[in-house]
């Protein structure tokens, strides 16, 4: 999609045993697939999503049954990652919890990718006065607050987990404007650019089709932080009364709980937190891969 | 360049660590000059002892004032306080209390007879919605004056026919009196102040301050950093300065019990309020010196809001309380000793143990709720339980959630809510279902039963029974201790049938102490008179 299409490229003095050209989308996907840090933290993540989605379904325990004569109990053959002290099965709440942290994590970044790059690249586009303008509402945005902007937030629409995915989507955007905006500023004045302008592109064309696939390496690398950040978010807002809400889990929640009870009872600290670091490395791997990958500059090896 | 700085400040610590070996803790220094740290749960609400109405306010409150009579510290029955001694006339109606001449404020000046009545008369006027004014309704021409029947405070059976005499007349005989008196809502302010930092009548005032602080009690407020530390500082105009033993006392908000376990454990505190229940287990095992767990005179409860739709049925409302499964809750999750509530009044209270019981039967549960017309929960409204935020708090409200859930097929929400704001819900009635608690405030049935009495101030639910009042009010007249408890066992039996509560468990007080803190007996009631606490290091 991003490569000019044929009849657009110079088409005179080109040898005639040129090789046939391949886009950029499947030169990146060429060089992610030999990435093997990167193809192993897709794989982890790929399962991981799988396992969430579709684990509760086949498990034999459900996440809110609690059986208080049980208690906590270490991993074994019944509850394979053990209980916690209301009797109620690690894994299904493992897995259950995961369905809602991957999905925070994933809606609240691309709500905050969206807005965060759409924003940034106008004001890092446009610059002058419109530029002041939408950098200081994001200075007066950052002075607030974040958890009374989301309290706020909460308040006005009413306890319901979508908009918590989205409220923090709505704050997470912040930074990544920036970062957008101060990319597009410096590829602003570069030659392909002008090249661009001057062959009478639009402004939209050129800030979606050469301005944007040009700063994809420090907008990916820094969505790949952005996740975890929102994951962590999650976890603290519910542990506020503002999130997630017993008896449901998120792994935010299984991890504090499990830290207060790590010394009488690690296993619900551990699973929890490998699966959360787990997701956390396979997200950077991923990242870094795909940083490498989609930077255009590196495309021509 | 901050990631190097926070490195190099990591270092530094370890150098410093490593350099000096362990660094003296809060305690060990407590020990040493005979300061006394100590959590005290969710913040105070108020440093007023007319407003206050939580346990951690007494707890903070009892170091700064006195009243007319004080507690022994072991057995807490009545000694003298500010009031030296004091006769009871032979038909038992009127008290009258010899102030002591030394009784000061902390601003020097001398505690006076004026200085109660004027205390009382605020706590009884309408404008400054006393929540314990009802606790002074046993003197004569209170109640009328409280309700607004009567604006002549003359007419109420207070009286000083001079400066260092008190007299009291009752409008019933007591035999409690004395005990009732050691309640904070009996403690007087020094209303000169209060008059300075605005209206002593109306709520709001801003008096309660380090600088502008005057109390009778044997501390002092010295600072107060709101949700991080109070200090209370040995009071020097104290009349019994020269037996306080205890320089200041800390006091440390931390409503997080996981956060006080850990702060006890670092050597910040020499006892907490409570413990994680996760912990008990492990306390018992290894560290059972540590470890106290007290007898204490209190219901653990939720309060049910009845003026709200669905939770205004009593079939409901007893559907509710019937579906707790209260032997797995207090054996298998608490862990801490506490008794399976079935009624409001806990066994042996004053010679007293309710016989209504709202015992555990889910089948029973299920049919009141097909009876009200939600069969199997179908068509209920999701109820919504409003706790303060505690990890205790959640983990038995998650039980109770699942319980219901399976039970009834009702659908419950926990909201979470900061002490303050908890408070602030219950009384303005935002809320359905509420975590609550009852501490008694002297060894009587009639501590407990007349919370639910309908002109109560601790009753939020918003039920209100005539029948009920009218038993009470016979109580209180009936000299008969035979002839008293068959009235209290009607009313109870009358309460438990309209259940405007969920009774959960009788408490007993988990906490962790040192053992250079001395003095610090097992009462029921949890008081501790800190004039009588001192610290010993081993």
């Amino acid at each position: 999609m991003l490569s000019p299409s044929p009849e657009k490229l110079p088409s005179a003095g080109l040898p005639p045993t040129l090789e046939p050209g391949t886009s950029p989308w499947r030169d990146a996907w060429h060089r992610l697939s030999r990435n093997r840090l990167a193809v192993f933290g897709g794989v982890i993540l790929i399962v991981l999503t799988a396992l969430c989605v579709a684990g509760p379904w086949f498990m034999g325990n459900d996440y809110q049954s609690q059986d208080l004569r049980l208690g906590a109990v270490p991993p074994n053959a019944a509850h394979w990652l053990g209980t916690d002290t209301l009797g109620r099965d690690l894994f299904s709440r493992l897995l259950y919890g995961g369905r809602i942290s991957l999905l925070v994590g994933f809606i609240a970044t691309v709500v905050a990718l969206v807005i965060g790059v759409t924003y940034g690249a106008i004001a890092g586009f446009f610059g002058g006065k419109l530029d002041s303008v939408m950098m200081r509402i994001v200075d007066i945005l950052y002075a607030l607050p974040f958890t009374i902007f989301v309290i706020l937030l909460m308040v006005f629409f009413g306890r319901n987990i979508w908009l918590l995915f989205f409220a923090i989507g709505a704050v997470e955007w912040l930074t990544m404007s920036r970062i957008v905006r101060g990319q597009i500023m410096s590829i602003k004045r570069m030659e392909y650019i002008e090249a661009a302008r001057s062959l009478g592109f639009g402004r939209r064309r050129i800030i979606f089709r050469h301005m944007i696939p040009n700063i994809l390496g420090p907008v990916i690398v820094y969505t790949t932080l952005t996740i975890p950040a929102v994951m962590l978010l999650e976890a603290f807002l519910s542990f506020l009364g503002l999130g997630v809400q017993p008896p449901m889990s998120s792994w935010g929640v299984l991890i504090k709980d499990g830290a207060e009870k790590m010394e009488e009872y690690p296993w619900l600290l551990i699973f929890p937190a490998t699966l959360f670091s787990l997701t956390l490395f396979s997200l950077n791997f991923l990242g870094d891969g795909l940083r490498d990958a989609l930077d255009v500059r590196s495309s021509k090896d | 360049m901050r990631r190097l700085l926070g490195f190099l400040s990591v270092l530094l610590c370890l150098s410093a660590f490593s350099g000096c070996g362990p660094r003296e803790t809060a305690v060990a220094r407590g020990d040493r000059e005979q300061v006394l740290h100590r959590g005290m749960g969710p913040d105070l609400a108020d440093l007023d002892p007319a407003l206050a109405t939580g346990t951690s306010d007494y707890t903070v409150l009892s170091a700064l004032f006195e009243g007319l009579v004080a507690e022994d510290p072991k057995t807490l029955a009545p000694v003298p306080g500010v009031a030296e001694s004091w006769e009871v006339s032979p038909d038992h109606l009127t008290y009258t209390f010899h102030l002591r001449a030394n009784a000061r404020w902390s601003n020097g000046e001398a505690v006076t007879a004026r200085d109660f009545l004027a205390s009382w008369r605020r706590v009884l006027t309408p404008a400054l919605a006393a929540d314990n004014a009802s606790l002074l309704y046993i003197v004569q021409g209170a109640e009328a004056f409280h309700k607004g029947q009567s604006a002549d405070f003359s007419q109420v059976g207070f009286s000083a026919p001079d400066d260092r005499t008190v007299r009291i007349t009752l409008e019933h005989p007591a035999a409690y009196f004395l005990s009732l008196l050691q309640h904070w809502v009996w403690w007087p302010v020094h209303l000169p102040t209060l008059e300075k930092y605005g209206s002593a009548f109306e709520r709001g005032n801003r008096w309660g301050r380090p600088e502008t602080f005057v109390g009778n009690g044997p501390f002092t407020l010295k600072s107060w950093r709101s949700g991080q530390l109070l200090v209370a500082e040995k009071s020097a105009t104290y009349w019994d300065a020269a037996n306080v033993r205890l320089q200041a006392v800390h006091f440390y908000p931390i409503e997080d019990v996981g956060a006080e376990e850990r702060a006890f454990r670092g050597g910040q505190l020499h006892l907490t309020e409570a413990l994680p229940i996760a912990k008990i287990d492990a306390y018992r095992k290894d560290q059972p010196q540590l470890l106290r767990i007290d007898p204490y005179l209190g219901t653990y409860f939720y309060r049910i809001n009845v003026t709200r739709p669905f939770l205004n049925e009593r079939k409901v409302r007893r559907a509710l309380a019937l579906a707790v499964d209260r032997d797995n809750l207090v054996g298998r999750v608490l862990r801490g000793g506490q008794l399976p509530a079935y009624a409001f009044t806990p066994p042996g209270t004053g010679g007293y143990t309710p016989e209504a019981r709202l015992g555990t039967d889910f089948a029973e549960a299920r049919r009141l709720l097909a009876e009200a017309g939600y069969p199997g929960g179908k068509g209920a409204p999701v109820v919504e339980l409003l706790l303060n935020t505690s990890e205790n708090h959640r983990l038995i409200a998650e039980a109770l959630q699942e319980m219901w859930r399976r039970e009834l097929g009702l659908e419950v929400r926990l909201v979470n809510m900061e002490g303050k704001s908890a408070l602030v819900a219950r009384r303005m009635g935002e809320f359905q279902l509420m975590r609550s608690s009852w501490i008694g405030d002297y060894a009587d049935p009639a501590s407990f039963l007349s919370v639910w009495a309908g002109d109560s101030g601790n009753n939020y639910t918003g039920w209100s029974n005539p029948a009920y009042d009218q038993l009470l009010y016979q109580a209180a007249r009936t000299e008969d201790p035979d002839a008293r408890r068959q009235l209290f066992q009607k009313a109870e039996a009358l309460l438990v049938d309209e259940a405007p509560f969920i009774p959960l468990y009788y408490y007993t007080h988990v906490f962790l102490i040192r053992p250079s803190v001395k003095g610090w007996y097992p009462t029921l009631l949890d008081h501790h008179p800190y004039k009588h606490v001192w610290l010993e290091a081993p």
